[in-house]
């Protein structure tokens, strides 16, 4: 019976997916399981998993921000100019994740001041961030950065695993813990779920919002730089388009697009069902197009899965009784 | 009696395990008013449900003219002249008056022809002696006349049972009486109304036979003569719960917890002025559009006043966010459990902590749910909130529960101040009888109350004051030995602007 009641909410389904994706790749390939192989998995894709954290939050607190792939591409533009034109790494990196945190105090004071929606507002600074970068870096590409930056991305820091994959672990903890067991967190949900609910209850969800906002301005800034050492070096474009994968990956996760419910679990489970099935095809040769497909059934199926209410199908079947709406 | 138009035969319907409706028989006559009450979750909405082919019945089958018929939706049943009426109307906001009338028109051929159809709309209206322009889109109407437009369409439609579920729990006193005069004047052309309401005085105002239903089964169905008040609520509850609307003694102190002057919303109301004591409640009457709800929204700093004082407890307050007047002691329990009052799909103990959530927290922030259940589970005894689980989305509990739910989040807060809105509106006597002894249990251990209610029967059983207001103005303060119904009305209608406004 857990087993099954497990099964009915959409994290257990998940999980099972992965269990099956991780089984069928074992079988495909004997290199799959190892460290070195999951490592450089996880790597390939670090720094938009460190910003679907965030993202879950925004999510579940019934707003958006697509303007995170800018973010990052602003971050890695900025230390990248900061760099050319002498100033020290170390220094630059701290001057860019001010520039995060402005960012994100813009898109938080239209949304939650303002009352602007965060769809448009973030739409507004995913043009805005990008033409920024553009404008700081033109066509070139920057790099030759210090060895000690790229190590950062590219060595490992502790054993194999790389700074960027030990910063995911920790963020994921700090999270896990703001969202599901801190007032924070609660006051995320109650605000997805119903805003008016908690003004009228004397908590102040502009400032809530605004928290947030800064949080995923600081967090986009920090996964640019990791981008950066990772990659060496940095172009206008980087990581464009990177906004839509991770919401992807947030949404798969069984977070409600509305807002209000979803957890930081699913997010993990769908992320690593991302991962592993990515490497799997890769593995069987198949093109990164139809790899592309292949998630957006998945993301389809996430948002219909509540609807055909998943509990319902199965108790039925046990029952043999279906429950009207 | 002639002919019944439509029977209930035996009718079930459960729900998996759950039976919401057993082997229920109804007799509906042409002409009848046939009240219909019962508790929530007594399976009232089920059956109306089954009547207008929203669900089948498991069991049990129902006869129209003397011939079994299936009911296979919505559309079959408004062909067989069965259409339902509810609270909250439902009307298309964009479209005008007559087509919202005309909504379904599909005997009006391939075309519309408005000016046909708004004349006959107009006589429609005419017809239920309501007066409206039929070229203004639905936003701009009343409840009321919403409530009117949809009884048109019925009629619009050859109704023959018109089922009217809670028609009157949001309108003013004069438009429920208009409404009941709509219900009699169909009656008298020989529709078989349905009536369910939880005002028990207009039951015996309207109705020529009431049923009582419980826990889905059939009680009773006998002739309004034959039936008193008491007894049918007895009925209702299957225990005696006495007479909740008896006035109690009144508990005020002579500490005076809450001073308002001159206080005003500019286009809103103005001048509000009143003092209210420890253990006093003060009750605001008046007609929908009164505005009673905005002065609650300034004192609670939801929509702050332009001004005036607020004063409590002799200091005076600037208060502009919920949160100032939080920290002054005072609570507003809102009127709208849906969009102000709760979030649904959360928890009932996540949703009775919202209030208070800096105390259960430690210094990292971090939540203490054990201590979050137990405050729950102590108000679920304490108020008899009746559900299996302080786990469950507050959502699923019936609506008297729901406030319940709603009443121990600001409980918890323990406030000095609590302002009601509406606390007894769509909730069965029961509940509404718990509600009206928590507000006392409040008022006797030295809280300060204001009750809005449009339910008169309410405010003068609870008010040791009463408040009227009419469009944004104080109409009068009376005393509790001066109040009567009627006076009240005088007030709340303006009719007696020159010689009464003390």
């Amino acid at each position: 019976m857990t087993m099954l009641s497990r099964l009915k909410s959409w994290e257990g389904f998940l999980l099972a997916a992965l269990l099956l994706i991780i089984a069928a790749n074992t079988v495909l390939s004997p290199q799959f399981l190892t460290f070195s192989n999951q490592i450089n998995l996880f790597q390939l894709s670090i720094e938009k998993i460190i910003v679907a954290l965030v993202m879950t939050l925004i999510i579940i607190n019934g707003e958006i921000d697509l303007s995170v792939g800018s973010m990052m591409g602003l971050a890695a533009c900025s230390f990248g100019f900061l760099f050319a034109n002498g100033v020290p790494a170390g220094l630059a990196c701290m001057i860019v994740m001010v520039i995060g945190v402005i960012g994100g105090v813009l898109n938080g004071y239209f949304i939650a001041r303002v009352g602007l929606p965060s769809l448009v507002v973030t739409l507004a600074t995913l043009i805005g961030f990008r033409g920024l970068a553009r404008v700081l870096v033109e066509d070139r590409g920057i790099t030759d950065f210090p060895d000690w930056f790229d190590a950062l991305g590219q060595q490992g820091l502790i054993g194999q695993l790389p700074l960027s994959i030990i910063l995911f672990f920790l963020l994921f903890g700090l999270f896990y813990v703001v969202l599901q067991r801190s007032g924070f967190g609660r006051k995320t949900y109650l605000i997805g779920n119903n805003r008016d609910v908690a003004d009228f209850a004397g908590i102040d969800t502009a400032r809530h919002k605004m928290a947030l906002f800064v949080a995923s301005g600081a967090i986009s800034a920090l996964a640019g730089l990791l981008f950066a050492a990772r990659v060496g070096a940095v172009r206008g474009d980087v990581a464009s388009g990177f906004e839509l994968d991770i919401i992807t990956m947030v949404l798969l996760g069984g977070v409600s697009i509305f807002g209000g419910s979803g957890s930081l679990w699913g997010t993990l489970l769908a992320v690593l069902i991302v991962l592993n099935l990515r490497n799997g095809m890769a593995l069987l040769n198949i093109t990164g197009h139809i790899q592309t497909g292949v998630i957006g059934v998945l993301l389809i199926a996430s948002v219909i899965a509540p609807r055909i209410n998943l509990g319902g199908l199965l108790a039925a079947v046990t029952r043999s009784e279906g429950k009207g709406t | 009696m002639a002919q019944p138009i439509m029977q209930l035969r035996g009718v079930s319907k459960s729900f998996g395990m759950t039976h919401a409706l057993t082997d229920l028989s109804l007799d509906l006559y042409p002409g009848e008013v046939h009240a219909l009450v019962g508790e929530n979750g007594a399976g009232k909405s089920t059956m109306i449900k089954i009547m207008t082919g929203v669900y089948q019945p498991t069991a049990g089958d129902i006869h129209v003219d003397g011939d079994v018929k299936k009911i296979q939706g919505p559309q079959a049943a408004r062909d067989l002249g069965v259409a339902a009426i509810y609270q909250e109307p439902m009307v298309f906001p964009d479209l005008d008056v007559t087509e919202n009338i005309f909504i379904s028109a599909r005997s009006e051929g391939l075309f519309r022809r408005p000016a046909r159809q708004a004349r006959k709309a107009r006589e429609l209206i005419a017809r239920i002696g309501m007066e409206m322009d039929v070229d203004q889109v639905a936003s701009g109407l009343t409840l009321a006349e919403q409530q009117a437009v949809e009884i048109a369409r019925a009629l619009s439609e050859d109704v023959r049972v018109l089922i009217m579920d809670e028609p009157t729990a949001s309108l003013s006193a004069h438009e429920a009486t208009r409404l009941r005069a709509i219900a009699l004047s169909l009656a008298a052309e020989g529709v078989a109304v349905v009536y369910i309401s939880h005002r028990l005085e207009e039951i015996f105002e309207i109705a020529d036979r009431v049923t009582v239903i419980r826990d889905g089964g059939h009680i009773s169905t006998r002739d309004i003569a034959e039936v008193t008040p008491d007894g049918m609520i007895a009925e209702m509850v299957g225990r005696d719960v006495g007479n909740y609307l008896n006035k109690a003694p009144s508990t005020a102190q002579n500490t005076v917890a809450l001073q308002i002057e001159k206080l005003t919303l500019s286009g809103v109301f103005e001048d509000i002025d009143f003092t209210l004591h420890r253990g006093e409640v003060i009750c605001m009457a008046g007609l929908v559009g009164a505005r009673r709800t905005d002065v609650a929204l300034s004192i609670f700093g939801v929509e702050p006043a332009t001004s005036g004082t607020i004063r409590v407890f002799g200091q005076d307050h600037q208060i502009t966010h919920p949160r100032q007047a939080m920290d002054a002691g005072i609570a507003y329990v809102s009127e709208d459990r849906r969009k102000l009052g709760l979030a649904m799909p959360m928890p009932i103990r996540a949703n009775i902590s919202v209030a208070t959530l800096g105390g259960f927290l430690n210094r990292w922030g971090i939540l203490n749910q054990d201590a979050e259940r137990e405050v729950a589970e102590n108000y679920r005894t304490r108020l008899n909130i009746r559900t299996p689980d302080v786990e469950i989305p507050v959502g699923t509990l019936s609506g008297g529960n729901q406030q319940k739910a709603m009443l121990a989040k600001w409980l918890n807060m323990n406030p000095e101040i609590l302002i009601f809105d509406e606390p007894t509106r769509g909730i069965d006597v029961g509940a509404k009888a718990e509600v009206h002894d928590l507000i006392r249990e409040f008022t006797a251990a030295g809280g300060a109350a204001i009750v809005i209610s449009s339910d008169l029967p309410e405010v003068l059983a609870l008010g040791d004051r009463i408040l009227v207001m009419r469009e944004g103005q104080q109409m009068g303060l009376l005393t509790a030995q001066e109040a009567t119904q009627e006076r009240i009305m005088v007030l709340a209608t303006g009719q007696a602007e020159t010689m009464e406004a003390s």
